[in-house]
C-alpha cells in the first residue's frame, strides 16, 4: 500500500496548492450497497482518491453550486458516489433554540437536491409558533424508560484541520468549537459524573491526543484551552486535513481497555467535508462495530456519506447520531444533546457479517459513600500527600481523599457521592408526559388553579357557546389568554410526522391545563415544563393528590 | 470624575435589595409532634413561625412568603390558600382567596401580617381536622412532594417576576452571558426553609434527590431546621444547595434560631459568616431495604444501590439485568487506562495498511516528508 500512500500525499499537496479552502469532498464509499472484497477494496480506494482529486481540481475555482453539479455528473459517469449536501446554503437560520427535533430528521444522504425545498424546515416567513407549543415540543424527548448507559467512556474528537478556519461561525469555527467544547465538558461531567472522557484532535492528517482518559473535567478543559493558547506548548493552529480513519483507530485503541459494563463512545466534531485516510476506512468501521464502539458525528456545513455510514453501522442502523450544525447556536445544542446517556440496545441486528457482541456486560460494582470530615489539625491526604483540613474518608480503610469521585489510593474502592449516582436517576425513571386537557375534562374536574404553583386557569366556557365564551375569556384575561387564538390556530396546522413517543402530539392544551395521568392533577404549562425538564418529579403524585390511585402513586414514589 | 460625566449611570439599574420569596415547608407529621409535645408543642412552633414570617415580610416591601405543610400522606398549602375545587366561580387574585379565609379586620394589625396569619391558621386547622386514621397509617412525611411543590411555585414566581422571555429555561440561561439578561432573570431571590421533625426519609430517596438537583440548578438554597429525626437526606440537601443546616440542642429557643440563622436571604448571606455544617453524612439509602449504607453495591446499568451483593438470581431488582459479580469483589472498576504498550499494539494491528500514517498516541510526527 505504499502506492496508496503516495497518492494520499500527492492529493493533499495538490489540494492545498489549489488554495480553494476546504470544501473539496471526496467520497470513497461505494454507497450503501455493502461489503466489498478485499482486493477490490484497495482498487476502490485508489480509484476514489484519483477521482476525488480530479473533482476537486475541477471545482477549485468554481462556485460551490457548480461543483455540486459537476459531482452529480461525475457520480453518474463513474459510479462513485460523492455525497455532499451543502444544505447550509438552503437551510434557513434557526430562530428559536427550542425546535431541535426538526433538524434531527435530516434528509437521506444521496437524495436528489431538488427534494430539499420540501423538507420540513421552517422558513422565516412562517407564522410564529406559540410558546406553549414550542415548550411542549421541547419536552417530547426522553420520557420512555430506556436503559441508558450511565457509566460512559467517551472519546471526544475535535477537528483541528484547515476547515476549522472557516468564518461561518464567529470569530471562526475553531474558536467557537473550543469555547463550546469546554462548556460541553463541564456539562458532560455534571450529567455523567462517573464517566470517563478523553479528548483528541484531528490535525494535519493524524490524530493527536489532547488529554488522557480521565474523569476530571478540569484536565480536559485546561487541555482544550491549551489548544488555542499561543503561549502554551500544546497549542495547535488548525492545519491540514482530518482523517476519520486515524481518529477512529486511535479512539478504538483508547477505549480498548475500558470495562465492559460501560459504554464506549466516540463523539466527533467534524468541520471538514473530506477525510484523508491512509487505508480502508470500512475495515476500521467493522472493527469499531466489533469492539461495540458507538460513533456520533457532529458535522458542519454539509453531510458526508461516509459519516452516515460510520454512524449507522456503529449504532446498529440508527443514523440519528449524525447531525450537522449550521450555525454556532446549533453546534452548541448538538454538543449538549450528547450529554444525555445513550440508550442501551438489547439485541443488535446484524446487518453485516461481523456479528456485534452483546452490548454490555452488566455487573455489580462495589462503591463506597464516604462522609465528609472537618478536622482541627491539618493532616496529609492520601491522594496527593498535601496537608488539608478536611476531606472524605474512605468507607473501608479510612484513608482521606480530597475530592470525589475517586478511587481510594489505599484499597482501590471506588469512592463516590451518592448524589453523583442520583443525578442519573431521572434518566432511568423518567416522569411520564402529561396530557392535554379538553374543556370538557376541565369542567369535569373543576380545576381552577395549577396544582403546584396556584396560578389561575381560565374558566371553562359554557358548553354550547364555546367559541363565544372563548373570545370573552380571552378579552377578560388579557395577556394570558391573548395567545389562545394563536394556539387554536396552531392546533389546526399541527405538523404531522412528529416523532413523539406513545400516541401523543406536542400540542398546546386548549384549556391551558395539563394532566398527570397518575394522580389526575392539573398543571399549568410552566410547571409542566419545569417538572419534566428540571425537577423530574410530579408534585401531585408525591403530594398524595391521587388518593384514589394509591397503589400507583406509591409505586412512583418508589421509582421516582 | 465618572459621577460628573455620568458614565456610571448604567451600572445600577435597581437600588435596594431584590424581592425575596421565602417558602417554608412545615413538617406536620402528627407522630413526631406528639413525641415532641412535652418540649415544644406545635402551637408554639406556629406562633414562632408567624413572628418569623412577619419579620421576613417586614424586611422588604416586595418580600413574599409561601407555606406548605408536609403531612403524612399528602402535602397541603397553608399559605396562599388554594381555591377549593368546585364548579363555583371565583374572581380575584391568588393572594386573597374567598371563602374560608375571611379574616376580621383588625385596625391594630398590619394588613399583610393579618392575612398570612388568618390563612395559615385556618388551613392548618383544616388540615388537622381532615386527617383521618387512614392518613396515619404511615409514620413518615411527604417531604418530597412538599419540596417539589415548593420548587414549582418558586419557578413560577420567578417567571412572573422576570421580564425575560420565559421560554429560556434555567438550563439555557447559559447562552446569555452578556450579564444584562442574566441579571434580570435572577431578580427574585428565593429560598426554602424546611422545619423538619420526621426521620425515615430514605423511602423517598429518589424524588428527594431529584428535588435537590432541581434546587441546585435553580440556585435555590434549602435551609433545614431539624428538630427531631435522623439527618441523612436533608443534610445532603443543604450541602448541595448551599443552605444552612441546624439541629438545635434546645428546641425551646426556636424563635431565636429562626431569627438569627434563617432570616437573612441569599442577598444578605453574602456578607455574613454562616453556621457551617461541619462534617456531612453522605451515605446513601439502599434500594432493597431502604437501609442507609456507606459501602454499597451498584448496578452498572441503572445505578441502583444494594446493600449486599447476594441478589436473588443475581438480577438487578430495579432493571432486571443479569449482573456478574466479578467486578464487585475484585476492586478497581478500572478508572484509568494502564499499560501504554498494549495500546500501541492494538493500534497497530488494526486495519491500517502500511501503518505509517497511523500515529502512535502522543506521537506528533506528521506523515508528510
Ligand atoms: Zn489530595
Ligand atoms: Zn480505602
Ligand atoms: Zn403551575
Ligand atoms: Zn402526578
Ligand atoms: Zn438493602
Ligand atoms: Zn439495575
Amino acid at each position: 500500500m505504499a502506492d496508496s500512500d503516495g497518492e494520499y500525499i500527492e492529493a493533499s499537496d495538490d489540494e492545498y496548492m489549489g488554495g480553494g479552502g476546504s470544501y473539496g469532498t471526496r467520497g470513497h464509499g461505494k454507497g450503501k450497497k455493502g461489503q466489498r472484497g478485499d482486493g477490490r477494496a484497495k482498487n476502490a480506494w485508489e480509484l476514489s482518491a484519483k477521482t476525488g482529486l480530479e473533482s476537486y481540481k475541477e471545482s477549485a475555482d468554481g462556485t460551490i453550486g457548480k461543483s455540486i453539479q459537476e459531482r452529480e455528473e461525475e457520480r453518474k459517469r463513474k459510479r462513485w458516489l460523492v455525497n455532499t449536501m451543502l444544505d447550509a446554503v438552503k437551510m434557513p437560520r434557526r430562530r428559536r433554540s427550542v425546535d431541535l427535533s426538526i433538524y434531527e430528521r435530516d434528509p437521506e444522504p444521496g437524495i436528489d437536491y431538488t427534494m430539499l425545498p420540501s423538507l420540513p424546515y421552517r422558513t422565516v416567513s412562517d407564522p410564529p409558533v406559540p410558546r406553549a407549543v414550542l415548550l411542549r415540543k421541547w419536552l417530547r424527548k426522553d420520557t420512555k424508560a430506556f436503559q441508558r448507559g450511565i457509566i460512559r467512556h467517551v472519546v471526544l474528537v475535535l477537528d483541528l484541520s484547515e476547515a476549522m478556519l472557516e468564518k461561518d461561525m464567529r470569530p471562526n469555527r475553531y474558536f467557537t468549537m473550543i469555547k463550546y467544547t469546554q462548556e460541553y465538558v463541564r456539562e458532560f461531567f455534571e450529567q455523567n459524573p462517573i464517566s470517563q472522557m478523553c479528548v483528541m484532535g484531528m490535525h494535519d492528517g493524524i490524530c493527536i491526543r489532547v488529554s488522557e482518559l480521565s474523569g476530571n473535567p478540569a484536565d480536559h478543559i485546561s487541555a482544550i484551552q491549551g489548544l488555542r493558547d499561543p503561549k502554551s506548548s500544546t497549542s495547535k493552529e488548525p492545519k491540514g486535513s482530518p482523517s476519520l480513519q486515524n481518529a477512529l483507530e486511535v479512539s478504538r485503541a483508547t477505549l480498548y481497555h475500558t470495562p465492559s459494563h460501560g459504554t464506549r463512545e466516540v463523539i466527533l466534531v467534524l468541520g471538514a467535508l473530506l477525510t484523508l485516510d491512509p487505508g480502508d476506512i470500512h475495515k476500521t468501521i467493522k472493527s469499531c462495530v466489533q469492539d461495540r464502539i458507538r460513533v456520533s458525528i457532529i458535522g458542519m456545513g454539509g453531510r458526508m456519506h461516509i459519516c452516515t455510514e460510520i454512524v449507522s453501522r456503529t449504532n446498529s442502523g440508527d443514523e440519528s447520531g449524525y447531525v450537522v450544525a449550521t450555525d454556532q447556536e446549533l453546534l452548541r445544542e448538538l454538543l449538549l444533546a450528547t450529554t444525555t446517556p445513550p440508550v442501551i440496545r438489547s439485541s443488535v441486528p446484524t446487518t453485516d457479517g461481523a456479528a456485534a457482541p452483546a452490548e454490555s456486560g452488566a455487573s455489580l460494582l462495589q462503591m463506597g459513600f464516604p462522609s465528609r470530615v472537618i478536622e482541627d489539625v491539618p493532616t496529609l491526604c492520601a491522594c496527593h500527600g498535601n496537608l488539608t483540613r478536611g476531606g472524605y474518608t474512605c468507607s473501608r480503610c479510612k484513608a482521606k481523599v480530597c475530592s470525589l469521585p475517586a478511587t481510594c489510593p489505599g484499597c482501590h474502592l471506588t469512592l463516590i457521592l451518592s448524589t453523583h449516582l442520583a443525578r442519573s436517576y431521572h434518566h432511568l425513571f423518567p416522569l411520564r408526559n402529561w396530557i392535554e386537557v379538553s374543556w370538557q375534562r376541565a369542567r369535569e374536574k373543576g380545576s381552577k388553579q395549577c396544582m403546584s404553583c396556584l396560578s389561575d386557569f381560565p374558566e371553562p366556557p359554557s358548553s354550547h357557546t364555546e367559541n363565544a365564551a372563548e373570545s370573552l375569556t380571552s378579552a377578560a384575561n388579557g395577556a394570558v389568554a391573548a395567545a389562545t387564538s394563536h394556539i387554536i390556530a396552531a392546533n389546526g396546522r399541527q405538523r404531522s410526522g412528529d416523532d413523539s413517543n406513545e400516541d401523543e402530539l406536542a400540542t398546546a392544551s386548549e384549556s391551558f391545563r395539563y394532566e398527570c395521568r397518575e394522580c389526575k392533577s392539573h398543571f399549568c404549562i410552566d410547571c409542566d415544563v419545569f417538572c419534566h425538564e428540571v425537577l423530574h418529579n410530579c408534585p401531585g403524585c408525591l403530594g398524595g393528590a391521587g388518593t384514589r390511585n394509591d397503589e400507583e402513586s406509591a409505586d412512583t414514589e418508589m421509582n421516582g | 470624575m465618572n459621577a460628573i460625566d455620568g458614565t456610571d449611570r448604567h451600572i445600577k439599574s435597581t437600588d435596594g435589595p431584590p424581592p425575596s420569596l421565602l417558602t417554608i415547608i412545615l413538617d406536620t407529621n402528627p407522630f413526631a409532634w406528639a413525641h415532641l409535645s412535652s418540649i415544644l408543642p406545635l402551637s408554639s412552633v406556629v406562633a414562632n413561625l408567624l413572628v418569623f414570617i412577619n419579620a421576613h415580610l417586614a424586611s422588604g416591601n416586595a418580600n413574599e412568603v409561601a407555606v406548605i405543610a408536609s403531612h403524612n400522606k399528602r402535602t397541603a398549602w397553608l399559605y396562599p390558600t388554594p381555591a377549593p375545587v368546585s364548579a363555583h366561580n371565583t374572581n380575584g387574585d391568588s393572594s386573597s382567596r374567598n371563602g374560608a379565609a375571611t379574616h376580621t379586620q383588625n385596625a391594630n394589625k398590619y394588613q399583610p401580617f393579618a392575612e398570612v396569619e388568618t390563612n395559615l391558621l385556618f388551613n392548618l386547622d383544616n388540615l388537622l381536622k381532615t386527617t383521618t386514621s387512614d392518613d396515619l397509617s404511615t409514620t413518615t412525611t411527604q417531604i418530597a412532594g412538599a419540596l417539589s411543590t415548593a420548587l414549582s411555585y418558586i419557578s413560577k414566581s420567578t417567571i412572573r417576576h422576570s421580564p425575560v422571555d420565559p421560554t429560556l429555561l434555567e438550563s439555557h440561561a447559559l447562552v446569555i452571558d452578556d450579564g444584562n439578561l442574566t441579571s434580570q432573570r435572577v431578580n427574585l431571590v428565593s429560598r426554602i426553609l424546611v422545619l423538619s421533625v420526621s426521620g425515615d426519609l430514605a423511602s423517598q430517596y429518589i424524588p428527594v434527590m431529584n428535588a435537590i438537583f432541581a434546587a441546585q440548578r435553580q440556585r435555590i438554597p434549602i435551609d433545614i431546621l431539624k428538630l427531631a429525626g435522623d439527618t441523612v437526606l436533608l443534610q445532603q440537601a443543604c450541602d448541595a444547595t448551599g443552605g444552612i443546616y441546624m439541629a438545635p440542642e434546645s428546641p425551646q429557643g426556636l424563635l431565636q434560631y429562626l431569627m438569627m440563622a434563617f432570616l437573612p436571604d441569599a442577598t444578605a448571606r453574602k456578607w455574613l459568616v454562616l453556621p457551617s455544617a461541619g462534617s456531612v453524612d453522605f451515605r446513601a439509602a439502599c434500594f432493597c431495604h431502604r437501609n442507609v449504607v456507606d459501602i454499597g453495591f451498584v448496578c452498572s446499568v441503572c445505578l441502583s444501590i444494594f446493600c449486599s451483593p447476594n441478589l436473588p438470581d443475581s438480577t438487578c431488582l430495579t432493571c432486571s439485568s443479569v449482573l456478574s459479580l466479578g467486578g464487585a469483589i475484585t476492586a478497581a472498576p478500572a478508572l484509568i487506562p494502564r499499560k501504554k504498550k498494549k495500546r500501541k499494539r492494538v493500534a497497530g494491528d488494526g486495519s491500517t495498511p502500511g501503518g505509517s500514517a497511523t500515529p502512535l498516541p502522543g506521537n506528533g510526527t506528521p506523515v508528510h516528508p
